[in-house]
């Protein structure tokens, strides 16, 4: 008599109690084991001998105990050192470029045309200001650090960094991996998101894209060196001034490092409890990194990377800008009513409406929070003879940027929290659009967007009420 | 009735059907006084949900006494079918540690409807047992008890399997998790006093107090058995330069973490060789199948290897 069905699903249940569990991973453990051995009888590598002794004594010095981090942290200030005294040259000269030649000649063009003002004020002096400014600041710094980066990669050293560095991201719940792209973070935040994609368990992914963002990015250095030197620098005796600013800056750098060590732990054992985590990282052999071909790539993808965002965000920051402050409503213009409008909420944490406004038109671009300063400032306190009038950008000499300060009426503590604040304020709209696009989560976007927001506003917020309490 | 009390009321009737359920299989007798301490509610407000839920057929009361009627059985089932399902889920798919599981599926059990648990069955591919190695219903309320006994019971020389591993107290339970026991572990028992327990397993000595014992089950292996795992020890064991060969992953570890493992191409019979320790200490590099991989202490804990001479490891190379 046959069975029924009822009886073989009776008859399989049964068995299923018996079997237990794990009966799918242990067949597919048989299963890649069977393969695994098949494939280690019959498989041959003639002829090919692994370089493992010289891999072996290269790791042997780059992870020891006694020279591991000393040289670590030797190649990592060479880098830096490279990329921050090698790029002022090209910066002066795109500038130069740019600024200096380009913009009169479309100035003078646009006169001859016969352009009426407010249109070659809102192209030229808003839009294509905008652009130039984020091109030449931002350009030499990353087709520096980005292809030396890369060398570092290709030859292999990077996941040797991950591996030292490993425990202590481990006790803040990360990922070791995750030193690299707070590494790459330090040249821009939007390339660091992109760069997490190496970290591939999702829990450690999130954090190091959430923490990117307290990596001080190349497009905030020139803000804290400036107001360091400015402020800082201008404390201490003239020949000390140079290494205190100096001193200044990396100590903001090591305070985000901290932030994000503590965020990271904070993240992993509050929101992003329960999430998957799992652990690998492959050390690949060290191979001679190809030099010019990743010069060339790195360069090329970069340039037009930065040449893309400044074109599709810094644009419309630009036209916006200098709309703001060409169009009036009574006596003012709009952005003065904005600046009056938030000054209270300025006064609170340390800082004033102008400064907050420049953060608000900078969302596209850290580099034109200065030049946005500086300008507006001019703008709302009627001086003549400075700047190129209004909504139109410019930089000027150490001496000038510190009287229109005053004029602005800053203290050491309006310096000291505008270093605070660029270090903890939303990242730019590139990065909060990557975070999406990596992420493909609104949540996590917005947390990323906010917390470090909300964490600047409170840490400047105490500063300020500390400081005028002593 | 306003929706939160009625959410309330679940959880109570819930609770209290699971707690009269456990004593069932426990053999012992439900009282008022052990219903109120296992909800935390007072006397009078357990004496009003008894009698709520009698009235809806879930009890029988006789006097003082109560019981189960089929109808409160199969739902006090569908709850404890819920709840391992739950720990299932959160031990497979999630990161939660050991310790979080239990409270975290008593909070979700009785926020899931019959579709909702069936979704969640299926999802997981149906599984017998949720992670402490009790049985998980069946739809229909049935299934195999684990039929394993305390470790206390057993004798000096008795080989046995680890079937249960009892989660609460949660104080205990994470020194048992602590330990590095799991379901499945095949031990050899050396010592059984009142003083402590004594056992091997893995190349590894595990000494417990019995208060932590009783709450281990296990079924005894036949005399001639073989231990899957004698002579074995972890991973991490290995010092830079030596190697061993992989007997097994630990069955703890599962879901991605697992598969990781496989595709790195971790699988019995693997050549394992510890290269390098990080200089902060961890993780550790190990040559795989001629890749450089590093893992961190609590990943090579996972891995049994045996280790293998210096000789052997000449003849392989």
């Amino acid at each position: 008599m046959n069975p029924t069905v009822d009886d073989i699903l009776q008859t399989a249940q049964e068995l299923r109690w018996k079997v237990g569990n794990n009966f799918h991973e242990q067949l597919m453990e048989t299963i890649y084991t069977e393969a695994a051995q098949i494939a280690d009888r019959s498989v041959t590598y003639p002829g090919k001998k692994p370089r493992f002794d010289l891999d072996r004594t290269i790791d042997g010095i780059v992870t020891s105990r006694l020279w591991g981090f000393p040289l670590m942290i030797l190649l990592f200030t060479v880098v830096f050192w490279i990329t921050i005294s090698g790029a002022n040259v090209p910066s002066d000269w795109i500038a130069r470029l740019l600024i200096g030649i380009i913009y009169p000649m479309l100035k003078t063009g646009a006169a001859t045309i016969g352009l009426p003002w407010w249109l070659s004020g809102l192209l030229i002096d808003g839009m294509y200001l905008a652009t130039a400014w984020v091109v030449s600041v931002m350009l030499p710094p990353m087709a520096i650090f980005f292809p030396l980066f890369t060398l570092l990669e290709d030859f292999g050293y990077l996941p040797r960094v991950a591996f030292n560095l490993d425990n202590w991201f481990k006790k803040s719940g990360a990922h070791g991996k995750q030193a690299l792209t707070m590494m790459m973070g330090f040249g821009c935040n939007a390339a660091g998101m992109v760069a997490t994609r190496i970290i591939d368990s999702p829990r450690e992914r999130l954090i190091a894209m959430i923490t990117n963002n307290f990596a001080l990015c190349n497009g905030r250095w020139p803000t804290q060196i400036l107001i360091a030197t400015l402020f800082i620098g201008a404390m201490v005796p003239a020949q000390l001034a140079g290494l205190i600013s100096a001193l200044a800056v990396v100590g903001v750098a090591l305070l985000g490092v901290m932030l994000s060590f503590g965020v990271s732990w904070s993240l992993s054992k509050s929101v992003l409890k329960g999430e998957i985590s799992t652990f690998s990282l492959e050390l690949p052999p060290y191979r001679p990194p190809r030099i010019w071909q990743t010069i060339t790539t790195s360069m090329i993808d970069r340039t037009f990377f930065v040449l893309w965002r400044a074109v599709v965000f810094a644009m419309p920051a630009g036209a916006i800008i200098w709309l703001g402050a060409n169009i009036h409503v009574g006596n003012l213009s709009l952005v003065e009513y904005l600046i009056n409008f938030l000054n209270p909420l300025g006064w609170l944490i340390g800082l004033n409406g102008i400064i907050l406004v420049a953060y608000i038109v900078a969302i596209p671009a850290n580099e034109i929070v200065i030049p946005t300063i500086l300008m507006l400032t001019v703008l709302t306190s009627n001086l003549s003879g400075v700047g190129d009038g209004a909504g139109i950008m410019f930089q000027t000499d150490q001496v000038e940027t510190m009287a229109l300060f005053k004029t602005g009426g800053w203290t050491l503590l309006t310096g000291l929290n505008l270093m605070l604040f660029s270090l903890m304020h939303n990242p730019c709209s590139t990065t909060i659009y990557t975070m999406y696009r990596e992420s493909g989560s609104l949540k996590w976007t917005l947390v990323a967007t906010l917390l470090p927001l909300c964490m600047g506003f409170v840490v400047t917020f105490v500063v300020a009420q500390l400081w005028r309490l002593f | 009735m306003n929706k939160l009390t009625d959410t309330t009321e679940r959880i109570f009737s819930e609770d209290a059907l699971k707690h009269i359920y456990e004593c069932e299989q426990e053999h012992r007798r439900p009282t008022m006084q052990s219903v109120a301490g296992s909800v935390q509610i007072t006397l009078g407000k357990t004496a009003d949900l008894l009698t709520k839920m009698a009235s809806r057929n879930l009890l029988q009361m006789k006097g003082e006494e109560f019981q189960l009627t089929d109808e409160g059985r199969d739902y006090a089932l569908q709850i404890v079918r819920a709840h391992r399902l739950w720990e299932r889920y959160l031990a497979d798919e999630t990161g939660f540690a050991e310790t979080e599981w239990h409270e975290l599926a008593d909070r979700h059990e009785h926020s899931m409807s019959p579709t909702e648990i069936e979704a969640l069955a299926a999802k997981l591919g149906h599984p017998t047992h949720d992670p402490h190695g009790d049985p998980i219903p069946t739809a229909k309320g049935e299934f195999v008890p684990h039929g394993g006994q305390p470790l206390t019971v057993m004798s000096v020389g008795d080989m046995a399997r680890i079937v249960h591993l009892e989660d609460e107290p949660e104080t205990v339970y994470a020194q048992i998790v602590a330990e590095g026991l799991y379901v499945g572990l095949e031990v050899r028992l050396t010592e059984i006093s009142p003083e402590r327990i004594r056992f091997r397993s893995n190349g590894n000595e595990y000494t417990l107090a019995p208060v932590f014992a009783l709450n281990i089950s296990a079924v005894p292996l036949p005399k001639n058995h073989v231990m899957a795992s004698s002579d074995c020890e972890r991973l991490t064991c290995l010092e830079p330069g030596q190697s061993g060969k992989v007997v097994n992953i630990s069955p703890t570890c599962r879901g991605p973490e697992r598969r990781r493992f496989m595709d790195l191409g971790i699988l019995p019979g693997t050549l394992i060789t510890a290269e390098m320790r990080s200089p902060s200490g961890d993780p550790t590099a190990y040559r795989i199948r001629g890749a450089l991989i590093a893992l961190r202490h609590e990943q090579g804990n996972l891995i049994n290897v045996k280790r293998k001479g210096k000789n052997d490891n000449d003849n392989q190379q």
